[in-house]
């Protein structure tokens, strides 16, 4: 097995030409390690579905090239999807199928002989070998997931793509995938590229992350490796009177301050060291509000991109969501 | 790892699981048939019988209907088959399909035929219909199953047509347009209601080369136990196999994933 389960050199995609075209992906160069969790972490059109669009061939590509599993995508289309998964952000399943026939399906789609044993494994494994033979539009939107990721997993790929797995799902459903995919990985010992613009997502279950914004890869490794590229906490402030930002910066230890509305946004080298100087300059009074952020994977987008990760979107991910569903139901 | 055909035989079950899992498509295929029969069939039902024998060559208006209709229904089929396409298409399975080791070409094929067994499902529900309105039939066993397979080659045909149309098409209001654009003129230029010798020069050259001309006459010569041109096997074979091959270029290279 190659070391690196994807490598991607200088990889666009262009859709539409002339005046109209899109870049959704501009010059990609990404190298995932083989047996990690790895994180495509962006906003909504960051370009993360495209490229696992093009890694797992179902668009083509406009200019560069990747290997998946040690196969070239254009190449050798087929032999990459022999060993790849895929997890869609909406459950995709026959509906008019049991548990076991979706299971049956899949096997034949990809060709396998004895898959029996291998599909009663998964059946346990995600605890729906009771309910097996029932037909899935009786499923609960864990039990679909779970059915969804055995599908990914039945042919035993090396390499499996979730793409914004936990879209559109409650907490405690969102809490049950993660551990599902840690399981998963330490279980079948699979590569595992997952996108996501939840920031907390990618923190709990990715081993390396690729920050990625308008189709570039923006930033790239461990979450503490990232984390430790913002060198400052930021504090933010609401003070009962006016004071002028230079009486902040003067503060030992800020970086910058700067107003945000009625708040100040301070960045300093350690928050430990600059509140007792903050409440040393200001009497209690005079401070209606004080929160520390500590360096994060936010904090790093805000770092790298100049905006947070859904700043300008929060309606766009709830369209997204329900253009999905509206979709699913026709 | 099995060959290609195992992908074929999954995605074929498939297409023949869910027609028989959706009772509103079983209660539309059952009970369309006798629509046609009841009101269609009926239109020349107080003509006497030596008028109907000199204007259709049957002593009654459904024996010589029943052929032209089952081959019509074909038509329909084409239809059924290039919306399911579409739902797959915007329900992600097209995604789920396409992402293992399978060929559009293959997801066209078993489309095309799977849609087409399909409508084969209309031909003992059709004959049971007639004999429900007191229709007796010519039977002579290896006829009806060549008339059968007539029928399955007319449905391919119709298929792959309907979907290389809509290869692109991700719409579900597509397939029933192309098919108002489509039926019509196939079915009143053919043979398949009325015989062709009263229709006019122009229309009777394009019934002469209408498939559904061809699959009436050959089920018809079958039903009324006349005599049998074997040719209009041999055009349904040839525009069978065309269609297949038009409709496998056009998804291999166009079919859109969603």
């Amino acid at each position: 097995m190659p070391d690196s389960a994807i490598v991607v050199h200088n990889l666009s995609k262009v859709y539409g030409s002339g005046d109209r075209a899109v870049r959704a992906l501009d010059h990609v160069e990404l190298t995932i390690p083989t047996g990690t969790v790895f994180g495509l972490l962006g906003p909504n059109g960051a370009g993360k579905t495209t490229l696992i669009k093009a890694l797992t061939g179902i668009t083509d590509i406009t200019e560069g090239g990747a290997s998946v599993a040690g196969f070239d995508i254009q190449r050798e289309p087929m032999e990459v999807k022999a060993r790849i998964g895929w997890v869609a952000a909406e459950v995709i399943l026959d509906d008019d199928f049991t548990a076991r026939e979706n299971l049956w399906l899949q096997a034949r789609l990809q060709r396998l002989t004895n898959w029996e044993p291998r599909a009663e494994e998964l059946l346990r494994y995600f605890s729906l070998a009771d309910r097996a033979d029932d037909k899935v539009s009786h499923f609960s939107t864990g039990m679909r997931k779970k059915l969804e990721i055995a599908l990914a997993l039945l042919h035993q790929p090396r390499v499996i793509f979730m793409d914004e797995p936990t879209i559109g799902l409650d907490v405690s459903t969102r809490r049950m995938l993660w551990d599902i995919v840690t399981g998963v990985h330490k279980e079948f010992g699979v590569t595992v590229l997952l996108t996501t613009h939840y920031i907390e997502e990618a923190d709990a279950l990715c081993d390396r992350i690729a920050i990625i914004d308008r189709g570039r890869i923006l930033a790239e490794g461990t979450p503490s490796e990232l984390k430790g590229r913002v060198r400052a906490d930021i504090v933010q402030l609401e003070l009962a009177g006016e004071v002028d930002a230079a009486v902040l910066a003067a503060l030992p230890g800020v970086q910058e301050a700067r107003a945000q509305g009625n708040d100040w946004v301070v960045r300093v080298g350690s928050s430990e060291a600059f509140l007792p100087q903050l409440l040393a300059k200001f009497p209690p009074a005079a401070i209606r509000r004080i929160s520390v952020e500590k360096p994060s994977l936010e904090t790093v987008f805000l770092e790298i991109t100049g905006r947070r990760i859904g700043e300008d979107e929060p309606m766009r991910d709830v369209r997204k969501f329900y253009a999905q569903m509206q979709r699913v139901r026709g | 790892m099995k060959p290609a055909y195992s992908a074929f035989w999954g995605l074929y079950v498939r297409e023949i699981l869910r027609t028989f899992r959706n009772p509103f498509v079983l209660i539309i295929t059952v009970v369309q048939p006798f629509m046609w029969l009841a009101f269609f069939g009926s239109s020349f039902s107080l003509l006497p019988a030596s008028e109907l024998e000199a204007l259709f060559g049957a002593s009654n208006y459904i024996q010589f209907l029943l052929p032209g209709v089952l081959s019509t229904s074909m038509l329909t089929v084409g239809m059924f088959g290039s919306m399911s396409t579409i739902q797959d298409k915007r329900f992600g399975f097209m995604k789920r399909i396409l992402i293992t080791p399978t060929s559009k070409g293959t997801v066209f094929v078993t489309k095309a035929l799977g849609s087409a067994s399909r409508g084969l499902v209309q031909f003992p529900i059709m004959i049971g219909a007639a004999l429900a309105f007191g229709v007796t039939f010519h039977v002579v066993w290896w006829e009806w199953f060549v008339w059968i397979f007539a029928l399955m080659l007319l449905a391919t045909g119709f298929c792959s047509l309907f979907l290389a149309i809509t290869a692109r098409s991700t719409d579900w209001q597509t397939p029933g347009v192309v098919s108002n654009f489509i039926t019509m003129p196939l079915m009143f230029s053919s043979a398949a209601l009325f015989g062709s010798s009263h229709f006019p020069a122009w229309m009777q050259a394009i019934s002469n080369v209408n498939p559904i001309t061809f699959t009436a006459l050959l089920g018809r010569s079958f039903v009324l136990g006349t005599a049998t041109d074997w040719s209009y096997l041999g055009y349904l074979a040839l525009f069978a196999v065309v269609m297949l091959a038009i409709g496998y270029f056009v998804s291999s290279r166009w079919l859109r994933v969603e």
